[in-house]
């Protein structure tokens, strides 16, 4: 993560952020609500301004609205066209999803296309802020229905589980306890305590099941997308 | 245009009037019907038989009378359409006190269509063998040609005749036999196949034969005659099939509409929604309004078509939505995996009981989680509220006791309740273990 002399006196510089949405009025609700870690440093509404700005700021992290108008491609969602377009050129940005549900349909297509997971708008801002440090540092943002939405993707509740550590279509026994408690509505210092493991442990295993959503070919997963028109 | 050509809905007389007239003219012991009403049972229309009630008359009366009557300039055929046109059917029994359906088809008798078809098909065939055979000697003579020529020619009224009465029979069969249930589509095609080999045969004969010699503008239209009536013998199944090319294309218009305005209102009242619970926070009472609202707004949406089907996780879907509106919470169910637990069973009423003690007890965020596996359902329920102790729950509360431990119990689950993660708040977990998979 880049440093410049921004630093405040706990010796990390505050976030810097973009808010792309297309609704003005909910841009500037949530740079009022975000703390005072993070700043905002550019906005936009659609995809060709969010481009543009994301690649001018390069900022931390990047609120990215799910649906977004002005995409070329109606295939994809506003906020996944945006992640593609945009993605190889900023490689320390993060990208955290909003999204006016939490339901599948509406998050898949961008945590496959990069985004580090996902928030619903009607979370808190404080909620938003946590998300905002933890997909800055690196973490993936679960939530519940997205961990039941992986459960069900990756055959976990019919006893499917990866032999192999490199599997990208099945998950380990661990990540699938790790999904079970976070569906279950445990936070991941829950999860940690529940599981005798420490909490860098659970992110651990939260990021390898992102990586997999994003990676893995496993059919229902293609299939699932596509007929949605997703990917 | 309709499915059935006879209105039924105007009544020739009204029943006040006819009781005036009978009374005015002393009538009053003949049990007469008041109006004249076409029977349902009939033989070809209901005229007949309806008139002879009506008038007290023997039946064969009434059809001689028409039969007479239209040899006199066609009185009687006009009578009869007209009687036809706009005498109603009769009541469709009647139950006691009961209203008939006025959809109720009517018995034909008669099977004018098979008959209007052999009708056809014998002058048809009648005209093709003229049409055939004259020519031989016609052409014979070059002279007489413009003589014979101005004679019309033998064939010529059978084939104008049998093409009407093939028409006839095309029309009969699709808008009137089609809503009887003892002739339906087979006579129907079995009446069009017949009609258009014989209508075809004609026209090549025309056209092909030695007629043509004789009368070659004669024969061009009446071939055409004939190829237009065999396009009119399946008008009225071009009709329906345009009809329903319509409705489809109806349905594709509204469903991109609907689709639309989904999009539409997905970016705006869904956004605003989303918008006003994020300002008044998830638990007060204008979040939950924003909440309750926005998800019937999705479920309208987007699962109008799905059938909402009974199934445990759209069951407590629904018992969340509306926990949601009468206490401060916000429900969270994740679903998982398929089960094939039904909401009538007691996993369900118990997971209801667990849902509704958590939201009046704890408040705020809970949530649920269903996993079915092949051979278990588990259900969670987790609260964050302050917890209590079951153990210290007194004996006379039932809640948990009963309609949620006992209930499990009893139907050969487990329920246990306990300390969420962290000692925050309370997390019921209930399993109902489904038989063992066979050969295992």
């Amino acid at each position: 993560m880049a440093v410049d002399g921004g630093a405040d006196e706990s010796g990390r510089a505050p976030l810097r952020v973009v808010v792309v949405d297309d609704h003005s009025i909910f841009r500037s609700g949530l740079r009022a609500d975000l703390d005072t870690s993070i700043v905002v440093v550019g906005e936009a509404a659609d995809v060709g301004s969010a481009v543009e700005v994301i690649a001018a700021q390069r900022p931390d992290v990047v609120l990215l609205d799910v649906h977004l108008p002005g995409g070329v491609d109606p295939a994809v969602s506003g906020g996944a066209e945006v992640l593609r377009r945009v993605v190889a050129d900023v490689p320390d940005t993060r990208f955290l999803a909003l999204s006016v549900s939490d339901k599948a349909e509406d998050v898949v297509g961008v945590i496959r296309a990069g985004a580090r997971g996902y928030i619903t708008k009607g979370t808190s801002g404080a909620e938003v802020s946590a998300a905002v440090v933890a997909v800055a540092g690196g973490d993936a943002v679960f939530s519940p229905r997205l961990a039941g939405f992986v459960l069900d993707a990756f055959g976990a509740a019919v006893g499917e589980t990866a032999v192999a550590a490199d599997e990208l279509d099945r998950l380990s026994t661990r990540e699938q306890e790790v999904m079970r408690l976070i569906a279950r509505g445990y936070a991941y210092k829950e999860v940690a305590a529940t599981l005798f493991i420490s909490v860098k442990t659970v992110e651990t295993h939260v990021s390898s099941v992102l990586r997999k959503l994003q990676l893995s070919s496993r059919h229902e997963l293609t299939a699932w997308a596509t007929a949605r028109r997703l990917l | 245009m309709g499915d059935d050509p006879e209105p039924t809905l105007i009544p020739v007389l009204d029943r006040r009037d006819r009781d005036v007239i009978c009374l005015d003219r002393g009538m009053t012991t003949a049990p007469v019907p008041r109006v004249l009403t076409r029977r349902r049972d009939c033989l070809v229309a209901g005229v007949a038989s309806g008139l002879a009630d009506h008038l007290g008359w023997p039946v064969w009366v009434v059809r001689a009378g028409f039969v007479a009557t239209a040899l006199v300039g066609g009185a009687g055929v006009l009578l009869y359409a007209w009687l036809w046109a706009f005498a109603p059917w009769e009541p469709a029994d009647a139950g006691p006190g009961g209203v008939a359906a006025p959809g109720a088809p009517a018995v034909r008798r008669a099977p004018v269509a098979a008959i209007l078809t052999g009708a056809a098909v014998v002058l048809l065939l009648v005209a093709i063998a003229l049409a055939a055979s004259a020519p031989a000697f016609e052409t014979s003579g070059g002279g007489g040609l413009t003589l014979e020529s101005a004679a019309s020619p033998g064939w010529l009224a059978p084939a104008l005749l049998g093409i009407a009465m093939a028409i006839a029979a095309a029309c009969w069969v699709s808008f009137i036999d089609r809503p009887d249930p003892r002739r339906g589509r087979r006579t129907e095609l079995i009446v069009r196949v017949l009609l258009t080999a014989s209508l075809g045969m004609l026209a090549v004969v025309l056209v092909a034969g030695p007629a043509a010699r004789a009368w070659p503008v004669l024969t061009l239209v009446l071939a055409l005659a004939a190829l237009i009536g065999i396009a009119l013998v399946y008008s009225p199944a071009l009709i329906a099939l345009w009809r329903d090319l319509n409705g489809e294309r109806v349905r594709r218009i509204r469903d991109e509409q609907r689709s639309e305005m989904a999009a539409h209102l997905h970016d705006s009242v869904l956004q605003t929604l989303a918008l006003i619970q994020n300002r008044a926070g998830a638990s007060s009472e204008v979040g939950r309004l924003a909440r309750a609202q926005e998800r019937e707004l999705r479920s309208w949406l987007y699962e109008g078509d799905a059938p909402a089907d009974s199934d445990l996780a759209s069951d407590l879907r629904d018992f969340a939505a509306a926990l949601e509106l009468d206490y401060p919470v916000r429900v969270d169910v994740v679903a998982v995996g398929i089960s094939e637990e039904r909401a009538s069973g007691e996993l369900a009423a118990a997971t209801r009981e667990a849902m509704l003690n958590a939201a009046r007890h704890a408040g705020g965020e809970i949530s649920v989680y269903l996993e079915g596996s092949p051979n278990a359902v588990d259900v969670y329920v987790r609260d964050r509220g302050p917890g209590f102790d079951p153990a210290a729950v007194p004996a006379d509360r039932l809640g948990v006791r009963e309609s949620i431990i006992g209930r499990m119990r009893r139907a050969g689950g487990s329920a246990t309740v306990r300390r969420g993660a962290g000692g925050v708040g309370t997390e019921v977990h209930l399993r109902f273990e489904t038989e063992v998979p066979r050969g295992g």
